[in-house]
Order: structure tokens, then C-alpha cells, then sequence
């Protein structure tokens, strides 16, 4: 876990990025795991079609792959959305974005990454305009590797999201909301002047961290 | 002596109410041989007298924050005092004197305004002079069928002449009730008349004509069933009425939804909701004409309320179009729940009395068996929740769009006062909707020999059709939303106020103050896509009027023709008619 | 004591009965799309996660209140629908209510909730509700103008006279009064928010909707109200068409009949711009309604 006192910033980068050990063995009680299990059947995606992954992205919804059997339906606006899908590399200009949109959606609220791309900058590796690694900059819950991954893939993806929305797992946005000073200093580094305002996540600082 | 001026302008204001509780007896007194002047005081004149009793103080009271207009004070107490002649007349004499003492103190109270310009206040008087010499003359010719001048049922009258006195006298009180396409000098004069004083043209003046309606109807033995028989379940004569006053509705309705400013949008809506009493005088059964004076009522009510709201945000702000206000509700809470409150009144929703009034209306369409118009009444007053809306998101949601919005205050108390006492009786009613039909109606209804509609309780509207409780509709209502929002809150979550005014789902983007968020400007063009309205909104009655002038000039060139300035011609043309006329009466026997 | 039991034994049927027909819904339309679709609990599960979401935005005052009015306003709408006929149960305070009034009652809500889109400042939410009430003025019309025929026929207003006025299948309305049965028909979809005629809400597609704003559990409550007047509207069609019902179980029978048939009206239209959605209620239904006021109205006062 992330303690002030070993490390500052961007020196800390490798442990912050690791899985924080084992999943914690979790207490639920009734009513816990009666809304895990309503939250875990019922999804709703807000995908950002920031890359060619929006292209795999449709055929999931419609007939053939029918997502909507695994309670996961689209979302207009990410206030009502439950799960962001980043599908694909994110330019600086569309990072902005995805941050805002980010920020807007109300918690519990996952992220779902989809391709190399998110993961390492794949193709994009060294392009002056694109980030590498999205988790440095949002916290994401789901990898889909893959160029670009099949339906399927995104498909398993989100059956191991459930999985873990259902056992009651601490999602990402507990993370970004506990290391929100962390994340905003990777998002000020390459937004520069251009990072969203804050007012959608200053509340974090006001005691509102349950 | 400002003090003692101040207190006896107040008393004026309050005379129709004083007048209404001492009242007792009539005055009658010879004016010359044959012609007596009386004043009394009938049930339904009695009415109208509460409606000015509840309009008057209550715009009176505003006018009273300094600085002091002393004209217009001094201008406002003839005005009220001629509209109590005008109720109180029992002879067309009275009547026509009240009528005339109310047009001009009313014209020249318009022209207090910094903002009356030339064709409004021309507009405003010729119309009103209009109506006042159609008003003469279907008084003269009264007197011609009757030999008196007292206001009373008419015996053994044959079809044409009651054709003539109706539409002479029915003219003059369309022109004052302001329906298509009699209506145009409403909407620029209610908008240009001092704030206040448009509260009380719309509440207290425009209610006259209603008045004379009514009591056109009471000068014929059968009302309208008398002119030209039955339709269906209604008089036809009613139907043409009836069919006049739905048309003013809905093109007033489309007229208001398209208005960028507050007073022009509340004018044309005025123009809609008297479209509607005019539809129920039409249809002329008891039902409809208690309709016709609940709706009456409630628009004096809900229209004072929102005149006196707007004139306190104008008052405050200094704009007065929807695209230069917003945000108004942390500023002016009070405020917006009097437009809230009116508008509730205006869009006729329940549980508020605008709804009973409705009621009333539909149930006597449906009785009267007239389904068509009551189509054409339910798309005007389902079109009326647009500008309904728009009224209350332009000013008090959405984002402040100018400096003076953006640091208003709340309307002086002077403003407030009435408001609240405005509110206090909409929901009074709402939750008694029998009261005014017991109390205030059904006197009328015993006046006019017709039968009586009151129920058994307050609480309660009935007719043959069936009623509603208001007690029970109100409480049900209030719990359920007590309990919702006690069970919402129980629930756990947590929930927070959004940090800024700019936080919104905007596809990402983020807004900032120069990004155009208010939609209030904007609401209602995409209306004019949907081809009816659009072909509505196209047109004008200028075009009408345009239309008449020229033939109005093409006809006084024509008799200019005659004019040609050599004097044999004259001498020849006087030469010909006299002997036509000579000819004339030696052909029908006269010599 | 019997009151209260009643109510919450009406709010309790009409919202089980909400989230069953569209979970129902969803179903069958993910089978005639040929995938398999969600369980029929779907609406349960969503409403209930809405219901459990741990953070909830709210723009002001009016913009949470807005929410509590609508679903107010549902609430008192399912009171003052009788639910069932000859019966003591399920009839909340309807004997106090009438046709006029359930109708505007259905309106009370979004108005409400208009007022919280409004405060929310987004101006995309006010272009929604600007659509909806185009939408409403375009519907209400011919809806109105159907149920008058209903009143006119029966000589009444009161819901409860005109259930007792269908006693035998052959006095249904939808048998004695087939002409207002038509007429209602589609705007009675559209006031389902129903596609073609769903284009204000636009699921899914649109970004601009009247709840474009709404997060969280205030959406839960949106949602239940929508499920819950859907309800109210479909068993005062069946009180008004089919004879009401006096069980449960007819009633429910009933109701999903009429729910079908307006399910697989609208499965197979393409959506409808507002303004086009205005103009083809104007131009179908109400021409409809016109012709049958001629037919039924006028002519006998005719012949008469």
C-alpha cells in the first residue's frame, strides 16, 4: 500500500501500480451482499470511444454477442454510467475528456480498459501525443488485452468485473478517491494548464471519503 | 400630508371591499324627465365587485414604495372609482359613464410609462374608443326597443334586432376582453404599461368585459338559445362564440410560447386564458358559466400574482427578457414561489384551483356535447405548459446570463406582501375548490335562474358528472411526498451538492461562463418546425388591419373623386340625389 | 387503518407489476431482435442498484425536489386509478377522484420534475423537457379527445360508473366505443414514452434528455415513478376498455394483454422526431377522433 513515508510522487509510481496484495478476504452482511449482487447484475456502460476500440464495442451490444443478457446495457451520460470503457489509446485531448467524464460518474463507479494501448501505449508507444499507461492516470479495474480484443475477450472482461462487484472487492475509485493528490499530479503533468477543474472531485478533501 | 394622502389612497383601494360588505339597498334618482339613474347591487355584478375588491388593494399596495408616482396614484382612484359605477350601474346611463371613467384613467395611466410609445398608447385608445362608441350605440339602440335605460331582460324583440344588439354590444365587450382579431393593442399595452398597473389591467380591467358579456346574456329572455336556436346540446349562437373564444386560445397560446419577454409573454397569455371564459359564456349552461366566473376568478388571482412577481424582478434586475436573467431562485426565493405558485394556477394543474375552473369547462363541453372544441381547448391549455415553463426556467433556473441577475435581491417587502396573501388564497381554494363556487357562484347561478352547482362541503366540486375532493387530493399529495422524501433520506448514500454551477454532463466538455447554458431564449423555436404551429406563428393579424385600411383609403378615394373642385358638379350631384330621394319616397308612397 | 393498507398495497402491486411487464419487455424485444435478453427481474435489479448507489449528485434544492414531486405525484396518480371493480381492495382514494382529474394528475409529476431539470443548469436537460412537453401537447389532444367520446357515452366522469357500466364482455368499451379505443391507442404509447414516439428520453442514443442530469438514486426514483404510472395508465385503460377487472389476476391478465398489444405496436417502428410525432397525432388520431366525434355525435343529433 501507498504510505507518504517511503515515497513522494512519481517515485512511488511502481508500487502504486500494483495489485495492493491479495484481495483482502471480505465481511459482507445480508443487506451487503444483497446489494453487491443487485449491483454486480446490473451495469451500465458508458463507452468512450476513444480509439479503434469502439469498433468492438458495438457487435457486444447487439445480437450477436448480446451483452444486455449479463444486465449490461448502454448509458447516455456518464452520471447515469456505472462502468467507463476506455477502448483504446487516449491522446492528451481525449484523456482530458475521459478524466471529466470520470469524475462525473457517480460510485460505485468501474473502469474497464480495452486493448494494448491502455496498457503499455501499444502501436502508440512513441507518439508525442498519447499516454502510455491509463491506470497512472484514472484507476482502471479491468485490463482486456489484446489488438483489439475480440467481443468475447470484453465479454470475459466484464464477467471478471462482476465476479469481483459481487464478492464485494474494493473498486478503483476507492483508490483514486484515497490517492486522488497522486493521480492529479500525473494528470497535471501531462494536462499541464489543460487538466479539468476540480470541483468535481475537491469534495474528496472534505472528509466525504467513507 | 404624504401620510394622510398615502392612507386615503389606500381607502380607495379598498372601497370596492368595504363597498361589498356595507352595500344595502340601491340609490335611484331622476336624471332628467324619463330617465332614471339607479345603482344597485346584483349577484353577478356583486362577483366581479370581489374580484376588483381582491385586485385593487393588492396592486395598491406596491404603488405605494417610494419614490411615489403621485399621478399615477392620483390616476388609480378615479380608475377604481369609475369600475365600481361601472358594477354598480342598474342603468346603461351609470354603466356607460363608469366605462368611459375607466378608459380614460386607464389610458392615461398607461401613458405613465417611460416605455408607452406612440402606437401603443394610439393602439390602446383607439380600440377602447372603439368599443365604447359600439358600446353607445347598442346602449341607443337598447333604449330604442325597450323605451328605458334600465338593465333588464328584453320582451317581444324580433330575431334582427337582437342579432344588431348583440353584435353591437357583443363587439364592444370582445374589444375589451381582447379576443382574435379584436386583441391587438393587448399585448404591447400590457407590456408597456407601468409594471404594476399591467397587474391590474389583466386582473381587474380586462374582467369588465367579461362582465358585459355575462350580462349581455342576461338582456335576452332565453340567452343565447334565443338568437338562433340549438346546436346539439349548446345555442348555436354560443357555438360561433364558443368557437371565437377557442381560436383566441390556441393562437394566443403559440403567440405566448414564441415571446422572448416576461410581460409580453404574460399578456398573450392573458389574451389565452380570457379565450377560454369567453368559450364558456358560449356554451351558456350552468356548468359553463360557473366555469367562466371560477376561471375568471382564478385568473385575477394568479395574474395579479405573476404581474406583481415580474414587476418585482424588473423591478430589481432591470431586464425583463428571458435571455438576460436565470439563477434568480437562491436570490428571490419568495419570488419564485409566486411565479411557481401562478403558474401552477395559470396551467390549470391540480391541486390548485386553476384545475376546478378547467373542470368546470370541460365537464360543460362534454355536457353540451361540443367534442370538437373541446379538443381545440385541450391543445391551447396543454400548449400553456411550454410558456408555463418557460416562465418560471427564463427567470428563476438555469444559469444567470447578466450582471444585475447574477447579484439581485429579493423584491422589496412591499412587493412580497401581496404575493404571499396571493398565494395563501390559491392554495386556500385548492384545498377547498366548493368554497367560491358556494360562496361566491352560486348566488350568481340563483340570479340567473339557473340551478345551483354547490356540493355538499367546501371540500368538495360536484357536478352531474361526477367531482373531486380538494381536502383528499391535497393530503394525499402531501403525505405521499413528505413520505418520499422521508424514505429517500433514510436510504444510506451519501449525498453531495455539486462544487460548481458548471459542473454538468456536457459530453465531456467542460462549460465555463461564457458557454451559453441558458436555454431560456431559445425555448419554443423548435415549435415552429411542427407544421400547424409554424403556419400559426407565420402569420399576423396585421395583415387583417392592413388589409382594412386600404380598403378603408381605396373607399374615401373613391368618395375624394367626387370632391372635383368645380362647384357645377357639386350642384349637379346635389340635384341627382335630391331627386333620387324625391323619386324614392314618391315610389314607396311617402307623397 | 383499511386505508392505509390499501394504498400501500396499490403502490406495492403497481410497482411489482411495473418492473415484471418490462423486464417482460425487454425480454421479448431482445427475441424478436434474436438474442436472449436479460431475466425478466432486469428492471428489479437496475431500479434496485440505482436505489443502492453510495453517491448521489444533487444541483440544489430544487433539483432533489424535483424527484420527490414526480414520484409524489406517482403515487397519488396509482391512488386515484381504481384497481379493481365490485371490490373493497385496490381502490386507494379514487372514489374522491375522476377521469379529468387522473388525467392532469399524470402530468403533475414531470411538471415537477421539469423544475429539477431546469435548476440543474444543463441546457441539454431543458431541450428534453422542451421536447417532452411538445410531445405532450401533440398526444394529449387526441388521448383527450378519445376519453371525452368514453364520457360523453357513459354520461360521467367518475372511472368507478363506468367499470359498472361494463358489466358482459359485450359492453367493454372496447366493443361498444371501438372508435375511442382507436383514437387512444397511440398516444396512449406515446404517453408510455413508448417508441416511435420515445424520442425525449431517447435511451441510450441521445445525450439530451430531460435526465441527463440525474445520477445516482434520484435516477432510481425516476425510474420507479416511470414504472409505476405506466401501471396506473395501462389499468385505466383496462378500467375504461376492458370491463376493469375483479381480481388481481384478471386484472393483471388484462393489463398484460393491452401491454402486449402496445409492446408490439411499438417494437416495429422506427423512432419519430418530435415535431413528426406531433404532426402524425394531429393528423391520425385526432382525424380519427374528428370522424368519429361526426359519426357518433353529430350525425344521430341529426337524425334526430
Amino acid at each position: 500500500m501507498y504510505h507518504k513515508t517511503q515515497c513522494e510522487g512519481f517515485q512511488c509510481e511502481q508500487a502504486m501500480l500494483e495489485v495492493p496484495g491479495e484481495a483482502e478476504s471480505i465481511r459482507q452482511g445480508v443487506l451487503e451482499r444483497l446489494v453487491s449482487w443487485m449491483r454486480h447484475r446490473s451495469l451500465f456502460v458508458l463507452a468512450y470511444g476513444t480509439g479503434c476500440g469502439a469498433i468492438e464495442m458495438r457487435p457486444l451490444m447487439t445480437s450477436r454477442f448480446d451483452a444486455e443478457r449479463f444486465g449490461i446495457v448502454g448509458a447516455a451520460t456518464p452520471r447515469q454510467a456505472d462502468v467507463l470503457i476506455v477502448s483504446g489509446y487516449l491522446a492528451l485531448k481525449t484523456l482530458r475528456r475521459v478524466i471529466r467524464s470520470y469524475e462525473q460518474m457517480q460510485e460505485p463507479k468501474y473502469v474497464i480498459a480495452l486493448g494494448s494501448c491502455t496498457i503499455n501505449g501499444g502501436m502508440y508507444w512513441d507518439s508525442y501525443n498519447t499516454i502510455k499507461q491509463v491506470d497512472r492516470y484514472i484507476p482502471v479495474d479491468i485490463f482486456v488485452n489484446g489488438c483489439m480484443p475480440r467481443p468475447e475477450a470484453l465479454i470475459e472482461g466484464f464477467v471478471a468485473l462482476q465476479g469481483r462487484i459481487k464478492n464485494g472487492e474494493k473498486g478503483g475509485y476507492h483508490h483514486y478517491r484515497e490517492h486522488i493528490d497522486w493521480y492529479k499530479a500525473n494528470q497535471r503533468k501531462v494536462l499541464g494548464d489543460q487538466i479539468p477543474p476540480t470541483y468535481t472531485c475537491d469534495w474528496y478533501h472534505a472528509g466525504g471519503v467513507v | 400630508m404624504s401620510a394622510i394622502l398615502r392612507l386615503l389612497f389606500l381607502i380607495v383601494s379598498l372601497s370596492p371591499g368595504l363597498l361589498l360588505l356595507a352595500w344595502d339597498g340601491s340609490l335611484s334618482w331622476t336624471l332628467i324627465d324619463g330617465v332614471r339613474l339607479s345603482l344597485t347591487l346584483t349577484p353577478l355584478a356583486g362577483f366581479f365587485m370581489v374580484l376588483l375588491a381582491v385586485a385593487a388593494p393588492l396592486v395598491a399596495l406596491p404603488m405605494l414604495r417610494r419614490p411615489l408616482d403621485w399621478s399615477s396614484l392620483a390616476l388609480y382612484v378615479p380608475l377604481v372609482l369609475g369600475m365600481e359605477l361601472l358594477l354598480l350601474a342598474g342603468d346603461f346611463i351609470s354603466f356607460f359613464i363608469g366605462w368611459e371613467i375607466m378608459t380614460w384613467s386607464s389610458y392615461l395611466l398607461l401613458l405613465r410609462s417611460p416605455r408607452a410609445d406612440l402606437e401603443t398608447s394610439q393602439s390602446y385608445i383607439l380600440f377602447n374608443l372603439a368599443s365604447a362608441f359600439l358600446l353607445l350605440a347598442g346602449i341607443l339602440f337598447y333604449y330604442s326597443l325597450s323605451g328605458d335605460f334600465r338593465i333588464g331582460p328584453l320582451a317581444g324583440t324580433t330575431f334582427g334586432q337582437e342579432l344588431i344588439l348583440a353584435v353591437l354590444l357583443g363587439l364592444a365587450f370582445l374589444i375589451k376582453v381582447g379576443t382574435l382579431p379584436l386583441h391587438i393593442w393587448v399585448p404591447s399595452s400590457y407590456d408597456q404599461a407601468p409594471d404594476l398597473f399591467s397587474a391590474f389591467l389583466s386582473g381587474a380591467i380586462s374582467k369588465m368585459g367579461v362582465y358585459g358579456l355575462i350580462l349581455l346574456l342576461t338582456l335576452f329572455p332565453d340567452a343565447l338559445t334565443s338568437l338562433a336556436g340549438r346546436l346539439l346540446e349548446g345555442p348555436a349562437a354560443g357555438y360561433l362564440l364558443a368557437w371565437i373564444g377557442v381560436v383566441t386560445s390556441v393562437v394566443a397560446t403559440y403567440k405566448a410560447i414564441a415571446q422572448e419577454d416576461m410581460k409580453r409573454l404574460l399578456a398573450y397569455s392573458s389574451i389565452a386564458q380570457v379565450g377560454y371564459i369567453t368559450t364558456a359564456i358560449g356554451v351558456g349552461s350552468s356548468l359553463a358559466l360557473a366555469g367562466a366566473l371560477y376561471l375568471a376568478l382564478v385568473h385575477t388571482l394568479v395574474k395579479v400574482l405573476l404581474f406583481i412577481s415580474v414587476a418585482g424582478i424588473v423591478l430589481q434586475t432591470g431586464q425583463r427578457r428571458f435571455k438576460d436573467l436565470g439563477k434568480l431562485i437562491e436570490r428571490m426565493p419568495v419570488s419564485f414561489f409566486g411565479v411557481l405558485i401562478g403558474i401552477i394556477g395559470l396551467a390549470g394543474m391540480p391541486p390548485l384551483p386553476g384545475f376546478a375552473a378547467k373542470y368546470l369547462i370541460f365537464v360543460s363541453l362534454v355536457d353540451a356535447r361540443w367534442l370538437l372544441l373541446l379538443a381545440a381547448m385541450i391543445l391551447a391549455s396543454t400548449a400553456a405548459f411550454i410558456y408555463c415553463y418557460k416562465l418560471i426556467y427564463g427567470p428563476f433556473l438555469g444559469h444567470a446570463n447578466s450582471p444585475q441577475a447574477r447579484e439581485a435581491r429579493e423584491a422589496p417587502l412591499i412587493y412580497l406582501v401581496p404575493q404571499v396573501i396571493l398565494m395563501a388564497l390559491l392554495v386556500l381554494f385548492g384545498f377547498l375548490p366548493g368554497l367560491p363556487v358556494q360562496v361566491l357562484i352560486d348566488p350568481v347561478l340563483v340570479a340567473l335562474g339557473m340551478e345551483t352547482i354547490g356540493g355538499a362541503s367546501w371540500a368538495e366540486l360536484t357536478t352531474t358528472y361526477g367531482g373531486y375532493d380538494g381536502v383528499v387530493l391535497m393530503l394525499v399529495f402531501i403525505i405521499a411526498f413528505v413520505l418520499v422524501t422521508g424514505i429517500f433520506l433514510l436510504l444510506r448514500g451519501r449525498m453531495h451538492r455539486a462544487g460548481s454551477p458548471y459542473d454538468l454532463s456536457y459530453a465531456g466538455e467542460v462549460p465555463t461562463e461564457g458557454t451559453p447554458l441558458h436555454y431560456g431564449a431559445g425555448m419554443g423555436r423548435e415549435l415552429h418546425r411542427i407544421p400547424l404551429v409554424g403556419w400559426i406563428l407565420r402569420r399576423g393579424t396585421r395583415g387583417f388591419y392592413l388589409g382594412l385600411a386600404g380598403q378603408m383609403r381605396a373607399a374615401a378615394a373613391l368618395l375624394g373623386s367626387l370632391y372635383v373642385g368645380r362647384p357645377q358638379i357639386w350642384i349637379l350631384i346635389a340635384v341627382v340625389v335630391f331627386a333620387a330621394s324625391l323619386a324614392a319616397q314618391s315610389m314607396l308612397g311617402g307623397l | 387503518m383499511h386505508a392505509v393498507v390499501d394504498s400501500l398495497a396499490m403502490i406495492g402491486v403497481s410497482y411489482v407489476m411495473g418492473f415484471l411487464f418490462y423486464g417482460f419487455y425487454r425480454q421479448f424485444n431482445a427475441r424478436v431482435q434474436r438474442r436472449w435478453g436479460p431475466t425478466i427481474w432486469q428492471n428489479l435489479f437496475d431500479n434496485m442498484k440505482f436505489f443502492f448507489k453510495s453517491e448521489t449528485l444533487i444541483h440544489g434544492p430544487m433539483f432533489f425536489f424535483g424527484p420527490m414531486i414526480i414520484m409524489a405525484g406517482a403515487f397519488t396518480t396509482v391512488l386515484f386509478v381504481p384497481f379493481l371493480k365490485d371490490s373493497d381492495w385496490l381502490q386507494g382514494f379514487s372514489q374522491y377522484g375522476n377521469l379529468i382529474l387522473i388525467i392532469y394528475l399524470l402530468v403533475v409529476g414531470p411538471l415537477g420534475n421539469a423544475l429539477a431539470v431546469g435548476s440543474s443548469g444543463n441546457p441539454f436537460g431543458v431541450m428534453g423537457v422542451t421536447r417532452g412537453l411538445t410531445r405532450l401537447m401533440g398526444l394529449e389532444v387526441p388521448f383527450f379527445l378519445g376519453l371525452a367520446m368514453v364520457m360523453l357515452q357513459h354520461e360521467t366522469a367518475s372511472v368507478h360508473a363506468i367499470m359498472a357500466a361494463q358489466d358482459s364482455l359485450a359492453h367493454w368499451g372496447i366493443v361498444t366505443n371501438p372508435i375511442a379505443f382507436c383514437v387512444i391507442l397511440l398516444p396512449f404509447i406515446g404517453s408510455q414514452h413508448g417508441a416511435p414516439f420515445d424520442v425525449v428520453g431517447a435511451p441510450v442514443e441521445v445525450y439530451a434528455g430531460p435526465r441527463v442530469e440525474f445520477g445516482g438514486r434520484l435516477l432510481g426514483v425516476l425510474m420507479t415513478q416511470r414504472m409505476m404510472m405506466s401501471i396506473a395508465k395501462l389499468v385505466l385503460l383496462v378500467d375504461l376498455f376492458l370491463g376493469g377487472a375483479t381480481n388481481i389476476l384478471v386484472l393483471i391478465a388484462k393489463a398484460f394483454s393491452l401491454f402486449l398489444l402496445t409492446t408490439v405496436i411499438s417494437m416495429v417502428f422506427p423512432r419519430l422526431k418530435t415535431e413528426q410525432a406531433v404532426d402524425f397525432f394531429w393528423k391520425v388520431p385526432l382525424g380519427l377522433g374528428v370522424l368519429g366525434v361526426i359519426l357518433t355525435v353529430w350525425l344521430p343529433s341529426w337524425s334526430a
